[in-house]
């Protein structure tokens, strides 16, 4: 390239405020715009979780000071038919995410992996675990026991 | 010293800053470009960069949530399509770049070819440009692939047996774009590692190469219109690019919305549909490939693209021959005939 | 403008434009609607069956149906209702498994969860076989492998299972989708209603109601709730929305028989007395129908409309004593024999046999006309109460009497002998004074019996005393009845002057008349019969 060219550039023109805020803002606003609609793509929505009953007991199916294990919207849970009524705790221990086994004849959830042992409402006997297993809502209607879960969506790739 | 003065950081990074921009000066703001530049048909060359750069944001951000496995790979992009917000027009906006992309870079060919600006001594790039074209074509293909619908995959399996016919290296081809004898997991893994990465790496470094060899040899004049004037790249070369950028974006958009790209049937490898094509800009060599025998044609298309490659070289030959003979543009006009009567044909048959 | 203006214009236009752009797609992106379908999950044992079933390839529509069901939501699969214990009548392995399952799920499994509903339905009479009671008799004309696809598939709705329950809930919700829309819609019921019995699907589709519903019913979703006093969502009723549905001063019920008054397809029309410990007397059974109609009708037009109803119950009632009353004679002057088994009399009094033609009347006018003559009365189906109605209990009328006047009774000789147009009533009359349809001046005036007889309303007003006397009107339809023969001239417009247009229309008539009389009737065409020639 030589210096002759470079010489023949063309100079810029006069300033004009409408032009410039035009221009400016332009760009600022499509870039801003553009930048949140990305942004609005990438970032999951926080959607109120729906809920659904799902039945998981008959009366009676589970003696008292009983549980049964069961994989519920896609959870694995322990409905437990305790003196007071029904619970469904979630098999997940709280310590470090084994799942813990129920043990009849102690009346008990042991966790094997540390040792956590969790009576049958969901608390902490003994050992690491923090806090109580999770518990879910529980609903009995006309002899059959519900539990309340977040509900799965088709398609759902969340 | 705080770090907000100029001189802490220029402690720590020991660059020469009056030098450096006087290249950036240089280079870029002072660029100066050829009046006849200012047309718009001379666009056609920063159009597909502006549109790879749109294509490389939304094919990243399309990746946050496509699974390139055989099971979830449609339901994938169905999920974005329907389901992710905002998803259609991501979607839209890749889809259509795409296929602006290609039109544009075949536009920008035609430009180049018939202005002659491939002539001495700008042959490399030429070359740099055609293989920019085939990689921007791969880009095409790997990509509409990993949808994983009936036409996506059976075009994979067509395609793939295409290559295998090439001389020598066919069947290997085959066996490395499959990742094995068949279509499988392995095919649609690679060509995600293809699309995603190797290709667009290949195509970013075409492009650098492309665009520092215009710098060091500048914008070729038109010829018979030497010396008639120059502009500065920035700003009012520049600007062009803004108004193309948003342009594009409002095309793009727009297309996302009013002709969305449908997610197809999922594929099904027990059957292949009655109409199987392939993508638009391959419909040319699909229907040539239609009227004479395979091998026939894909010796032909090889011999077109030696050609196609080497053409500054050829056209200098002929010219040398025949000088009066306005051989480039009767080969060129015919090729680009051929080529649309061939892509209409194809579009409109059942 | 400077130099370099136009540029940032251009660049700010477009940036404007970009931006209605992401507007419009942030637009549509909101309009968009979520998939919110609830994904079905199988668990357990019902896993298994479905994982088999659809390996083997049977029954898969089923688990398609049933997917499509409200119990695959809350999570109940297969084995929750086709659970059997060792020892069930209908349990069996499933092959190639070891899961015992049975055959039939009953009224007994249902009730599991749906307590209420089997518990209403058991009450009704819908779960009550009445053909069986008159078994024998009817495979006379019915024999077993006749009534299996007849009779029995229709009546299944009654079945009576080992387990003690009694019923089948699938007759109305098809299994295995149960879907509340399929079970609402009138053709359901029409599975069974219809025919020449009891046509109240061919009723309701003459009627008015069912009118609106053929011409606007597609695109009523019919699967809405009633159980929570909601308001009736459609604009006229179907089957279930006055037999069953709850609104917002009924309950639903399952129990059919919760707000019916009359035993009307019985051989006598009688006030029901149907399971009066649980569901009250016929009037409170009464008072819960007109509670539905309220929600879209005034009380003038119920209360009238139901009086008249019931006095065309009532007339039936005077009708059948006349056939009873023939049919009796003629056994016992012995020109009719009932059947027998060696000494005993094989028919019931209700059937008494069919193949003599004043018993096969007899039938016919109870079980067919009869019931075609009250039906379209209650449903508003006019041409079953006139012509599928009394207009053929009057030709099985004439039959029946002209037989018993061929075969010698010297009664029917006496009838067949009259020219009397009163022969035609032979029965006691009930009637009301006008119609519920409005006030028709010329209407009433050329009716021969009131023209007749000077005493016509006395008369009647003395029989609609005794029916209410007796229990079968309540004080309020009385008192309407009353109402309406204190202002007879006014209700059978008989009080008003004749309408102008009444001489215009008897004129037109005379000339229709003359016209017919001279151009198609006076034609004596030349070319003669061929019989002629013969005879």
């Amino acid at each position: 390239m030589t210096d002759e060219k470079k010489n023949e550039v063309e100079e810029e023109g006069r300033r004009n405020f409408l032009a410039n805020f035009l221009y400016v803002g332009g760009i600022l606003a499509a870039l801003g715009g553009f930048t949140a609609g990305l942004l609005r793509f990438i970032i999951p929505e926080k959607k109120p979780p729906k809920m659904q009953e799902i039945l998981v007991a008959h009366f009676n199916e589970i003696e008292i000071g009983d549980a049964k294990p069961m994989e519920v919207a896609g959870q694995k849970v322990f409905v437990v038919h305790l003196k007071e009524g029904y619970r469904v705790l979630s098999a997940i221990c709280t310590h470090l995410g084994c799942l813990v086994q129920w043990q009849k004849e102690n009346q008990r959830f042991y966790c094997p992996c540390h040792k956590g042992k969790y009576r049958p409402d969901g608390t902490v006997i003994s050992g690491p675990p923090p806090r109580p297993l999770e518990s879910f809502r529980v609903e009995v209607k006309n002899g059959l026991v519900y539990v309340w879960m977040k509900q799965k969506y088709t398609g759902g790739l969340v | 010293m705080s770090v907000l003065k100029k001189e802490w950081w220029m402690e720590r990074v020991p660059l020469d800053y009056e030098k450096a921009m006087g290249i950036v000066r240089d280079a870029f703001i002072k660029e100066p470009i050829p009046v006849h530049m200012k047309k718009w048909y001379y666009a056609m060359g920063a159009t597909p960069l502006i549109l790879f750069l749109l294509q490389v944001t939304t094919g990243l951000l399309l990746t946050f949530y496509f699974i390139p496995s055989p099971d979830m790979a449609y339901e994938s992009v169905r999920h974005i399509q329907q389901d992710v917000p905002l998803g259609f027009w991501i979607r839209g906006l890749h889809r259509w770049g795409a296929n602006l992309m290609i039109i544009t870079v075949f536009l920008h060919m035609i430009r180049v070819f018939f202005t002659r600006a491939y002539r001495k001594p700008r042959e490399i790039n030429w070359i740099l440009g055609t293989l920019l074209l085939g990689t921007t074509l791969t880009m095409g293909f790997t990509g509409y692939s990993l949808t994983y619908n009936q036409l996506s995959y059976w075009a994979t399996t067509v395609g793939t047996n295409l290559v295998n016919q090439l001389p020598l290296i066919g069947h290997w081809l085959l066996r490395f774009m499959r990742g094995g004898e068949e279509v499988s997991a392995n095919t649609l893994t690679r060509f995600f590692v293809l699309h995603e990465l190797f290709v667009p790496s290949i195509l970013f470094l075409l492009i650098v190469g492309h665009i520092f060899m215009i710098h060091l040899h500048g914008v070729a004049e038109l010829e018979g219109h030497e010396g008639e004037g120059y502009y500065a790249f920035y700003p009012d070369h520049f600007v062009k690019g803004v108004y193309i950028t948003l342009f594009l974006l409002v095309l793009m958009s727009t297309l996302a919305i009013l002709i969305p790209p449908g997610i197809g049937i999922h594929a099904d490898p027990t059957q292949t549909p009655m109409h199987i094509k392939p993508e638009w800009y391959f419909y040319s060599i699909y229907g040539l490939l239609k009227l004479v025998p395979l091998w026939l044609g894909v010796y032909l298309v090889l011999a077109f693209l030696i050609v196609l490659v080497f053409w500054p070289f050829i056209d200098d030959w002929f010219r040398a021959k025949w000088p009066k003979a306005p051989i480039g543009y009767v080969l060129g006009s015919a090729t680009a005939v051929l080529a649309l009567v061939f892509t209409i044909m194809e579009l409109v048959a059942k | 403008m400077a130099k370099g203006d136009g540029a940032k214009y251009l660049v700010g236009i477009f940036a404007i434009l970009f931006l209605a752009t992401l507007v419009i797609v942030a637009g549509i992106e909101t309009k968009k609607s979520e998939s919110t379908k609830p994904e079905i999950e199988l668990t357990g044992k019902s896993k298994q069956c479905v994982a088999c079933h659809e390996k083997k390839g049977i029954a898969v529509k089923q688990i398609e149906q049933w997917k499509d069901s409200k119990h695959a939501e809350y999570g109940i699969g297969c084995i929750e209702c086709h659970a059997a214990k060792k020892g069930d009548f209908d349990a069996f392995t499933c092959p190639g498994s070891d899961i015992l399952v049975g055959r039939y799920p009953t009224p007994k499994d249902c009730g599991v969860c749906h307590e209420k509903q089997v518990k209403e339905f058991a009450n009704s009479k819908h779960a009550h076989q009445f053909w069986l009671l008159h078994n024998d008799d009817r495979a006379v004309y019915e024999f077993p492998m006749a009534v299996k696809h007849g009779c029995e598939q229709c009546h299944r709705i009654g079945t009576m299972w080992p387990d003690s329950s009694v019923g089948d809930c699938s007759a109305c919700h098809a299994r295995h989708s149960f879907k509340i829309a399929q079970a609402r819609n009138p053709k359901t019921c029409g599975e069974c209603h219809l025919g020449p019995d009891h046509p109240q699907i061919e009723i309701y589709e003459e009627s008015k109601h069912g009118n609106i519903w053929a011409a606007e019913g597609k695109n009523w979703n019919m699967g809405y709730e009633t159980a929570n006093h909601e308001k009736i969502p459609i604009k006229a009723p179907v089957c279930t929305t006055c037999h069953m549905d709850g609104s917002p001063t009924q309950p639903m019920t399952h129990n059919v028989s919760a707000r019916l008054a009359w035993e009307s397809q019985a051989p006598w029309s009688y006030r029901t007395v149907w399971d009066e410990k649980d569901l009250g007397t016929w009037q409170k059974k009464r008072e819960r129908m007109k509670e539905i109609c309220f929600n879209c009708h005034a009380p003038d037009f119920i209360n009238e409309y139901f009086l008249e109803m019931d006095l065309v119950n009532l007339q039936y009632n005077e009708i059948r004593r006349q056939f009873v009353y023939w049919n009796k004679k003629l056994y016992k002057e012995k020109l009719m024999y009932p059947w027998k088994t060696g000494e005993k009399l094989w028919t019931s009094p209700v059937l008494d046999g069919y193949d003599q033609l004043p018993e096969r009347k007899k039938y016919y006018t109870w079980h067919h006309e009869g019931r075609r003559f009250r039906f379209g009365a209650e449903m508003m189906g006019a041409d079953f109460t006139q012509w599928h109605g009394i207009w053929e209990i009057q030709q099985d009328f004439i039959e029946m009497l002209n037989w018993a006047a061929d075969h010698g009774d010297a009664e029917a000789k006496v009838w067949q002998k009259s020219n009397n147009p009163t022969k035609m009533i032979t029965f006691k009359l009930y009637d009301v004074p006008g119609n519920e349809w409005g006030i028709n001046t010329e209407l009433n005036k050329p009716n021969f019996v009131y023209k007749m007889f000077p005493d016509y309303w006395t008369r009647i007003k003395s029989n609609v005393e005794a029916a209410y006397n007796k229990g079968l009107l309540t004080k309020d339809q009385w008192d309407l009845w009353l109402k309406r023969y204190n202002k007879k001239e006014y209700y059978m417009g008989t009080k008003f002057p004749e309408h102008p247009k009444w001489k215009f229309y008897k004129a037109r008539d005379q000339k229709d008349l003359k016209h017919m009389k001279k151009s198609v009737i006076d034609l004596n065409l030349p070319g003669q019969s061929f019989y002629k020639d013969m005879h």
